[in-house]
């Protein structure tokens, strides 16, 4: 390395090291109110509220409930959860019927969250926070957040985390009854935040990344169809999956396991050079693989898959140039702090017959990608997607991308409005023909809103908008019902 | 036949030596050992009795085995004829009665488990230091609950 070379790659470092780390205060300022909104603490449940209408005119003869789920508590005492990831899942209800709606919300009751009340103390180790004493591990489902996710499969409500069983809740009162088991053997398996669910209601998911991960089927009725471990290649970690009506589609990303460290995070390395592999299985014989691959990406979420006649195999995601984000930048925000991590961008994958793949980017920033669950596993238009990420770590407006046509159709709700993850309720056949049910933070309002908008024309704005009487913390994902 | 009625003879000898062990010795302890919270009554509560702390960790032999059947929500058994001394015990419901600690396809443990003191561990066995207990000459109980 030369003088000079030397002094640009130092000079080059201090700006980056100046730019990335930017504490929540100067970033927000005064007004609007700081994003840390986003992920304040919950204290307690929140009963049943009927919320105020602020806006527009409810649509008649809709009746829709939004289940989401995220985490809500962060902090006790003197100490905190590490990364977002790890505080304690509250599942919310949404539900709309006869032009009015209600929420009401409650913590999934964990041996974590117990022993962390208890203690008021965050001791639990997790994705992103260190064990602590008075920490208590005996089983996966010690640590369980139940923070991630949730689906209805045969009538019954789960909340769903990633390293452990789903948790089963009350539908109305979202009262917690404990972990499923599906089959006594499977006690404490992990099972995944991101099923997918095929049209006629069966359900897939995987458990646990390493050397291997366990693929679960259960029927539309909540029964178990089969449940099979899957070796795999590379101890990638990989958060999501996806699917056609034939094949289960596992990316692997080259964010791999080197060591069993806790936090979890702190033993996973990003190798690039590595590249990302795509793993292609036939849901009817896990024997039948095929291998692509890809150059190096990074990703959390993917949306449904499906095949084309010549055994084309297309699917989206949200593509990061590495894992900032979920390494440092998830961590930072609970400290107030805001890293610029790499922008998710949308982007299609095709996977050809000939075992070719390429990536096809379409330059929008996309997360929380969602469709309309009635086209799973075919070929559809449309890909719903948070996006307008700027100013804070979070996005403010809510995108509908039709592949079509290759262009957004968008909603931006200011930069005072955080936005979560929206989702499809069709009103007519087309995959266009409903609405999207979503929330936000408002941090002008300091109150969190329900929105409803036209899925045909997201920028005419919200149809119609709810407040709570609270703010709630940004959520991860949710199901209609 | 001959290996098992030598097996059958090293067992009834080995009583008979702990009970001869036990009327000899003045200074012997007795342990009663209750089992609570018992939530699936079925199988066995199975376990092995260390006197060191080398022996817990695995590299020695048990003490005694313990094998209780779980047909209640509380169960107990009892051992005659021990050194006075520390003792831990590591035990687990053997609730599908195949004789083995059940795990899930990840290796993770499915049955209850537990260890003398109620120690607990962390992502694995509890230590020594929290298990072992004292045992005396003449009378002892001791009670963990199985969860």
């Amino acid at each position: 390395m030369t003088n000079l070379d030397r002094r640009q790659f130092l000079t080059t470092s201090l700006i980056a090291g100046v730019a990335v780390i930017t504490p929540d205060m100067a970033l927000a300022g005064a007004t609007p109110p700081g994003w840390a909104l986003g992920v304040a603490d919950v204290e307690a449940d929140v009963p049943l509220e009927a919320l105020k209408l602020v806006q527009g005119k409810v649509p008649a003869g809709l009746s829709t409930t939004l289940f989401r789920n995220g985490p809500a508590k962060f902090r006790r005492g003197d100490s905190a959860a590490g990364h977002w990831f790890d505080g304690d899942g509250l599942v919310r209800r949404w539900h709309v019927r006869d032009g009015k709606a209600t929420l009401n919300a409650r913590f999934v009751d964990t041996p974590k969250r117990r022993l962390e009340t208890k203690l008021n103390a965050m001791v639990q180790p997790g994705f992103g926070t260190a064990q602590r004493p008075g920490s208590v591990v005996n089983g996966p489902d010690d640590t369980n957040a139940a923070n991630t996710g949730v689906l209805v499969n045969g009538g019954q409500l789960y909340a769903l985390w990633e390293g452990g069983s789903a948790t089963m809740l009350d539908a109305e009162t979202l009262s917690t009854q404990g972990p499923k088991t599906f089959r006594r053997d499977l006690k404490q398996m992990p099972f995944s935040a991101h099923p997918r669910v095929e049209r006629d209601g069966t359900v897939w998911n995987f458990g646990g990344n390493g050397k291997s991960t366990f693929i679960w089927k259960l029927n539309a009725d909540g029964s178990l169809a089969k449940a099979e471990m899957v070796a795999l290649d590379r101890k990638s970690y990989f958060h999501d999956f996806t699917m056609t009506a034939r094949h289960l589609i596992i990316v692997l990303q080259p964010w791999v396991q080197e060591e069993f460290k806790l936090p979890l995070s702190t033993g996973m390395s990003w190798k690039p050079e590595m590249g990302t592999q795509v793993l292609v299985i036939d849901k009817d014989d896990f024997t039948k693989r095929r291998v692509f691959e890809l150059p190096a990406f990074s990703f959390f979420h993917l949306a449904d898959g499906w095949e084309e006649k010549d055994g084309t195999i297309r699917f989206d995601g949200c593509l990061e140039a590495n894992p900032t984000f979920g390494q440092t930048a998830a961590s930072a925000l609970l400290r107030g702090e805001h890293i610029k991590a790499p922008t998710p961008m949308l982007t299609q994958i095709v996977l050809y017959a000939n075992g070719k793949a390429e990536m096809k980017a379409t330059r929008t920033a996309a997360e929380f990608p969602s469709s309309d669950r009635r086209v799973a596993g075919q070929a559809r238009r449309i890909t719903t997607h948070v996006t307008g990420y700027r100013a804070t770590p979070f996005p403010h407006a809510i995108a509908r991308w039709d592949w079509g046509k290759g262009r957004d159709d968008k909603h931006d709700f200011g930069s005072h409005q955080l936005v979560e993850e929206f989702l499809f309720v069709a009103s007519g056949a087309g995959e266009s023909d409903g609405w999207l049910i979503g929330t936000t933070l408002n941090l002008k309002a300091q109150k969190t809103e329900l929105h409803l908008l036209n899925a045909a024309r997201l920028s005419d704005g919200p149809v119609a908008t709810w407040q709570a009487g609270l703010a709630l913390p940004l959520g991860f994902h949710g199901t209609v019902a | 036949m001959n290996t098992f009625k030598s097996i059958f003879t090293a067992i009834a000898m080995t009583g008979v030596t702990f009970s001869a062990a036990a009327i000899a010795q003045d200074d012997s302890a007795n342990l009663a050992l209750s089992f609570t919270g018992i939530e699936e009554q079925q199988g066995a509560v199975m376990g092995v009795l260390f006197d060191s702390e080398d022996a817990f960790n695995g590299k020695g032999a048990p003490t005694r085995m313990i094998m209780v059947t779980a047909d209640k929500a509380e169960v107990a058994t009892q051992f005659a004829g021990l050194k006075p001394g520390r003792y831990a015990i590591k035990t687990f419901h053997d609730i599908d009665g195949d004789g083995k600690m059940g795990t899930n396809p990840y290796g993770m443990p499915i049955e209850p488990f537990a260890f003398s003191n109620n120690a607990v561990g962390n992502m694995g066995p509890a230590k020594w230091a929290d298990a072992a207990f004292e045992i005396k000459v003449g009378d002892n109980a001791h009670s963990i609950e199985i969860k």
